[in-house]
């Protein structure tokens, strides 16, 4: 896919290759929950240029690389292949980097000791390097969310909760 | 009939004969009675005039005899034929009549057979259409029990799993807020790293 390509060379020119795919999906998740930013950046009754500024404005602060590349998409009409490139740009990514990124999802901020554990046991894991795209969510209460490549372990306390909450609502 | 006037015939023959031979006792009584002309000679007719009497009668007889006697024994022929026809006729209208009535008394027993059959057959009817409305009831109300039942059992059912899973929430989000205000942030990290431990492997197919 000739975008993730182009971003993925601005990125590692910059040197934000890994920082680009966290933003990436992190954009990738906005416009997935916000119904009425993805139907007005798919419009095509609007001009390109007004989309475009609204994508650059809603998205202030994120890699100018990956800015450019969308406007390009929404000026080409190419907006809705916005996930393919969210996973295209990840393996190109990952394959530039030598490492398997991996998103992890905690209540807290995780310390370099933690940091340490989770790159030693997935490094064994995968036999390369790990990079950890960290996310806080206090919904999870506690524990970790790990994904990467389509596979999710899901090691929270909001998880064991809910699973309670099934067990008490369907037992006898 | 035939028979009796031919009878009739030959006592009239007899009658004639007889008063034939009455004139020659007349003729004896006139000898005695010119001879003695009173008592029983002033009775008998003179033979001047019985001559002729008996010559006219038997000129009568002939007559009637060879024109009157055929035609009457044909009119009485034809009565009798007549008669006889009308009462053959009679007996034939008389058994048709009683053929008739037999056959009516039979159609009538047979539509009495008829009626009180049917009068059975209605009741039979009757009664089965009244076994089976009662049979109906009877299963309709016992199916609207079972279903009733079933309804009160799922509703019941309904009732404790809606109670069960506000409990089963209400538990929770205690136990969540609970947990998420108590944790610090050593204990924080200690869950994770326990939960690492039991997390299975990512790169696993």
């Amino acid at each position: 896919m000739i975008y993730a390509e182009v971003l993925l060379e601005a990125a590692q020119v910059e040197g934000t290759a890994f920082e680009v795919s966290g933003q990436l999906r992190a954009l990738q998740k906005a416009v997935r929950s916000s119904i009425a930013l993805r139907e007005t950046l798919a419009d095509r009754s609007l001009p390109a240029s007004t989309r475009r500024a609204l994508l650059e404005k809603v998205f202030a602060g994120f890699d100018p690389a990956l800015l450019v590349v969308l406007g390009v998409m929404i000026e080409r009409d190419d907006f809705a292949l916005l996930n393919k490139l969210s996973e295209t740009y990840e393996l190109c990514a990952e394959q530039a980097l030598g490492a398997v990124i991996i998103d992890v999802t905690t209540a807290i901020s995780l310390d370099d000791g933690l940091r340490t554990v989770l790159r030693d046991r997935f490094s064994a894991q995968f036999g390369c390097d790990v990079l950890l795209r960290e996310q806080i969510d206090p919904t999870i209460i506690g524990g970790i969310v790990l994904s990467s490549h389509g596979k999710r372990i899901d090691a929270s306390v909001a998880s064991q909760l809910e699973r309670a909450r099934v067990a008490l609502t369907t037992s006898r | 009939m035939r028979k009796h006037l031919t009878s009739a015939a030959g006592m009239l023959a007899t009658v004639a004969a007889s008063l034939c031979a009455v004139p020659v006792v007349a003729f004896a009584a006139e000898e005695t009675a010119e001879e003695s002309a009173q008592g029983i000679g002033l009775l008998l007719p003179k033979l001047g005039e019985w001559i002729p009497m008996l010559i006219s009668f038997i000129i009568l007889w002939v007559l009637l005899a060879k024109f009157g006697w055929p035609a009457f024994m044909g009119m009485i022929d034809k009565r009798a034929a007549t008669i006889k026809d009308s009462l053959e006729k009679a007996e034939v209208a008389k058994l048709d009549s009683e053929r008739l009535l037999a056959e009516q008394r039979a159609e009538l027993d047979d539509a009495r057979r008829l009626a009180a059959q049917i009068v059975a057959d209605a009741k039979t009817a009757a009664e089965q259409v009244r076994s089976e409305i009662a049979t109906q009831a009877r299963d309709e109300a016992q199916a609207m029990i079972i279903k009733a039942s079933k309804a009160i059992e799922t509703e019941k059912k309904a009732a404790i799993a809606q109670l069960q899973g506000s409990v089963a929430d209400l538990s929770v989000a205690v136990a969540g807020r609970v947990i998420g205000a108590d944790l610090s942030e050593s204990e924080h990290r200690a869950i994770i790293e326990r939960y690492l431990i039991e997390a299975g492997n990512l790169n696993a197919n």
